[in-house]
């Protein structure tokens, strides 16, 4: 199976340590779901829920709000997918003019979460079943403004028809044999992609990415439009998400996924509430469903990570199994608006 | 008597009091805002230039504008080239199927740009394109010879689109003409093209000027398709350096400076425009229309056709099939083959989605509300102005055709300067989208106001007044009547402009105000093109219904007048 990495573990860096070690450990008590009837109710007076979020494509996005109107019937959920930088841009925007429209927001930068707490834009909450997640993901946040959402990682994903020797390392990308055939999304639109330039920049100084651009690379926005541009034959290579390349993987498209040796990039997207939530009880249901069963298990159909470490994900993969880096969350706050600018030098976009 | 009459009038007079008010709330205060923030520091108060150093020292930034020249210059002659011909073939030729070819450059000019870019991403994008592939079964190489994804690519796109204006102002001119002058070549023995190219041309010559501006101006505005094809092709025009300013993290005051050359620009050109035009007054071009006789095409008539056929079959037959196939495919990557078609996504768009389902509603509703605005507020000052009924209504004018010279996004930045903040909070309503179409599309309005109100002889109302009515009863009663059928298709100029607007639009949103088009932006990343397709034959399908319906309608009232008139 080319989907599941079959390299040894690493366990590397102390965030990404504590992490993926007590992910791996498997769920000995079997969660109960809280009782949610007051919240229920409450939640289906205010008959809907806005959510923005960045963490899937449109399609994961549409099964979980699925999966939500099937658990809770007589609450809308009216949702936009975006990359993270343009849904944090519109919150930012909403909350410097007052306007009041969103609920639940989720991007894929960490550092989104901690630049709204500290403006004071978030309402703690704390989800009952909250207490399903693996320990290294119970409080991401200690005041609990936010909690985990979504787990993806920016991995290798190639043209499987094109492409029989796939790179093996991030580094393999910068020969000269990838010249107009790599496709990458943007980080100044994608949180994924912000991530990884991060990651790539910290460990390879910015000098990996001039010798990128000498490979000419096309440049979308979202990570997912490196999936587009290998699924159509546009690019044969790219730096995209794991998630949304085995979705397309499964329909039957030519693309596969490659681990990269020099570490898959984790990203941990967490979701909050806004303090000024217009359906502020609807928003406390939504966000508790993130961790039911229902939720890990539409994960799952649509090839994401599912948080609950009860429900196994589709390919077997395990955290504990997958090396990885993940940048710190201070590192992000100021990290990828520099890199965002230097990007825009080297790239020209 | 006279006592009454002063009183209506004076009511008349509250009437323009708030038009002027309105204008000022729409135009003014924007431009001004849009002035003041790009001199106000990034943080903190007091003025400075530091915004213009930053965005006009870098190398970085300047390489947009020199992009944005290149493709608007190509664009404007590309539109020039071929809308020209194509006017005098359906005008003054006897091909075949004129009305086809004048209905054909009418859809394209009604096509949102960027969805013909995105069909032509599923046509021509460098590998995967369909006409690559064909090209490559077809001669068996490796690789088909067209890439959209270059500044030719968007050269090629827009051009297409912008056909419909240089075609719009000739065709306009060339029926006012009448071929008086070109007999009299014809007698005096110059053959047909000799008469074309030695009489009809420079006849036609302002109307080409005139057009090659206009769609230089669009080239240069034009947010869409550059958004499209060049981002991914890592180049940036005017355009996308301005919304790139618009994310994070967000430089509203650089973006304010940095459109201050596109307004520039602009005014300079509708100057040069005026001048052009002003000395050049044919009064051949009377619009009272002599005899016009077709120009006889002989055997040629239909290769000549087959010819005028090609841009509209590169504007709108090409694209249209790819975004119809790709709106009933499961997955656009495996082409339209059986088992791949569905009718998923319409149910989708027009039933499942709730965000889908709101934009439509959005994008309609707001496009009429504007037109409506627009209209209302366009034919009041045109008629004050054409009456001279109040002091200053000149002025009125001047400021109802400002916005013409004011490109799309540069408008939006103005707009989103004044009103996201308090005291006046547009933002995040419905509010700022209708404002923002209303002002942009104003100038149609008025222009096309002003000029049915020419048509119509003052004696009428005169009457009217004689016999007693107020100033306002005669305008509802007798003007208004007689503008029903202007009006209207006024108003059809200012809806479907404003319903497949997205410079503007993409600046002035929240996603509780999305429009189609705004909503289409979104899906155009992360290759969600089934969605993006279907709500492109949506839209489209919509606007073309509408214009059929509204066609019919007002076709058969302007018969009725005719005959009554007769």
């Amino acid at each position: 199976m080319t989907a599941q990495p079959t390299r040894r573990s690493f366990i590397q860096l102390a965030g990404a340590a504590t992490a993926a070690a007590s992910v791996g450990m498997p769920w000995a008590v079997q969660a109960k779901d809280a009782d949610t009837t007051a919240l229920y109710a409450a939640a289906k007076k205010e008959g809907s829920v806005t959510w923005w979020t960045a963490h899937y494509a449109q399609d994961a996005a549409e099964a979980v709000r699925d999966a939500f109107v099937k658990k809770y019937p007589g609450i809308q959920v009216s949702f936009i997918r975006q990359t993270a930088q343009v849904v944090y841009q519109r919150t930012l925007q909403d909350l410097k003019a007052g306007v009041k429209e969103l609920d639940v927001f989720a991007s894929t930068d960490e550092a989104h979460y901690a630049i709204l707490k500290g403006q004071g834009a978030l309402a703690s909450y704390r989800p009952p079943d909250a207490g399903a997640l693996p320990k290294a993901f119970q409080r991401i946040d200690p005041d609990n403004d936010y909690q985990l959402g979504a787990i993806g990682f920016v991995i290798i994903n190639y043209n499987s028809d094109k492409v029989k020797a796939p790179p093996k390392k991030w580094t393999d990308l910068l020969d000269p044999r990838w010249k107009d055939q790599i496709t990458l999304g943007h980080p100044g639109f994608s949180g994924y992609v912000g991530n990884w330039v991060l990651a790539m920049n910290d460990k390879y100084g910015w000098d990996f990415f001039t010798k990128l651009a000498a490979n000419n690379p096309k440049i979308g926005r979202s990570v997912n439009d490196t999936v587009t541009d290998i699924v159509a034959g546009e690019r044969s290579v790219g730096a995209g998400p794991d998630n949304y390349s085995y979705d397309k993987k499964a329909q039957g498209n030519p693309i596969d996924v490659q681990f990269p040796e020099d570490d898959a990039i984790i990203i941990v997207s967490p979701v909050g509430i806004m303090k000024d939530a217009p359906h502020p009880n609807a928003a406390r249901l939504f966000e508790n469903f993130f961790y039911s069963k229902e939720y890990s298990q539409t994960m799952v159909k649509v090839f994401n990570f599912p948080l609950r470490s009860d429900v196994p994900a589709f390919n077997g993969m395990h955290l504990g199994k997958i090396k990885f880096y993940r940048n710190k969350v201070n590192r992000l706050a100021t990290g990828v608006p520099q890199m965002i600018a230097q990007w825009r030098q080297t790239f020209g976009v | 008597m006279p006592r009454a009459r002063a009183v209506t009038f004076d009511a008349s007079l509250l009437l323009w009091i708030a038009a002027a008010a309105v204008l000022i709330f729409m135009v003014v205060v924007p431009l001004l805002w849009l002035v003041y923030t790009s001199i106000q520091p990034e943080s903190g108060r007091g003025l400075t230039f530091a915004n213009y150093l930053t965005v006009f020292t870098q190398r970085f930034y300047l390489e947009p504008i020199r992009n944005s020249m290149i493709l608007a210059l190509s664009v404007a002659l590309i539109a020039a080239a071929v809308g020209t011909p194509l006017a005098w073939l359906v005008t003054r030729s006897d091909m075949p199927a004129r009305g086809l070819v004048r209905a054909l450059t009418f859809a394209a000019f009604a096509t949102p740009p960027f969805l013909g870019a995105q069909a032509w991403i599923f046509l021509a994008a460098d590998r995967s394109g369909w006409l690559n592939r064909f090209w490559e079964n077809l001669f068996h190489t490796q690789s088909g010879p067209f890439n959209i994804y270059t500044l030719g690519g968007a050269i090629f796109v827009m051009g297409l689109y912008s056909i419909p204006y240089t075609f719009t102002f000739v065709s306009g001119a060339l029926e006012m003409m009448s071929s008086e002058m070109e007999d009299a070549a014809a007698v005096l023995g110059a053959g047909p093209w000799r008469t074309a190219l030695q009489i009809t041309l420079p006849l036609a010559a302002p109307a080409i000027v005139s057009g090659f501006i206009m769609s230089f101006l669009e080239g240069l505005a034009l947010f869409g398709v550059p958004a499209f094809l060049l981002i991914p092709a890592r180049q940036q025009v005017i355009t996308t350096q301005l919304y790139e300013f618009f994310q994070f993290p967000v430089h509203v005051q650089w973006a304010a400076a940095y459109a201050m050359p596109l307004l520039t620009v602009t005014i300079l050109l509708l100057v040069l425009q005026r001048r052009v035009l002003g000395r050049r007054q044919y009064t051949t071009v009377t619009g009272k229309g002599g005899r016009r006789r077709p120009c006889r095409l002989g055997r040629g008539r239909w290769p000549v056709l087959g010819l005028a056929l090609i841009p509209s079959m590169l504007a709108i037959l090409l694209p249209y099939a790819a975004l119809f196939a790709v709106s009933i495919s499961r997955a656009w990557g495996r082409g339209p083959v059986p088992g791949n078609l569905t009718l998923h996504w319409y149910r989708w768009a027009l039933i499942d989605n709730l965000e889908t389902k709101s934009a439509i509603f959005h994008s309609l509703g707001y496009g009429a509300a504007a037109a409506t605005i627009s209209v209302v507020i366009a034919v009041l000052i045109a008629y004050a102005v054409l009456r001279k009924l109040i002091a200053g209504a000149q002025l009125l004018g001047f400021l109802c055709m400002a916005p013409f010279v004011v490109p799309g996004i540069v408008l939006a930045i103005g707009f989103f300067s004044a009103y996201a903040h308090p005291p006046i909070l547009l933002y995040g309503t419905a509010g700022m989208l209708i404002a923002a179409f209303a002002t942009r599309f104003l100038p149609i309005a008025y222009s096309n106001s002003t000029s049915i109100l020419r048509g119509i002889n003052p004696e009428l109302e005169n009457a009217a007044r004689t016999l007693g009515a107020g100033r306002l009863r005669t305008l509802s009663f007798v003007t208004a009547p007689l503008l029903r059928r202007g009006l209207l298709s006024g108003w059809l100029l200012v809806f479907i402009p404003a319903i497949r607007e997205l410079s503007c639009a993409v600046f002035l949103f929240t996603p509780h105000t999305a429009v189609m088009t705004t909503l289409m932006f979104d899906f155009s990343d992360a290759g969600n093109y089934e969605a993006l397709s279907t709500l492109g034959i949506v839209l489209m399908t919509i606007t073309f219904a509408i214009t059929i319906i509204a066609y019919r309608f007002l076709g058969r009232d302007f018969m009725q007048s005719r005959e009554a008139a007769g």
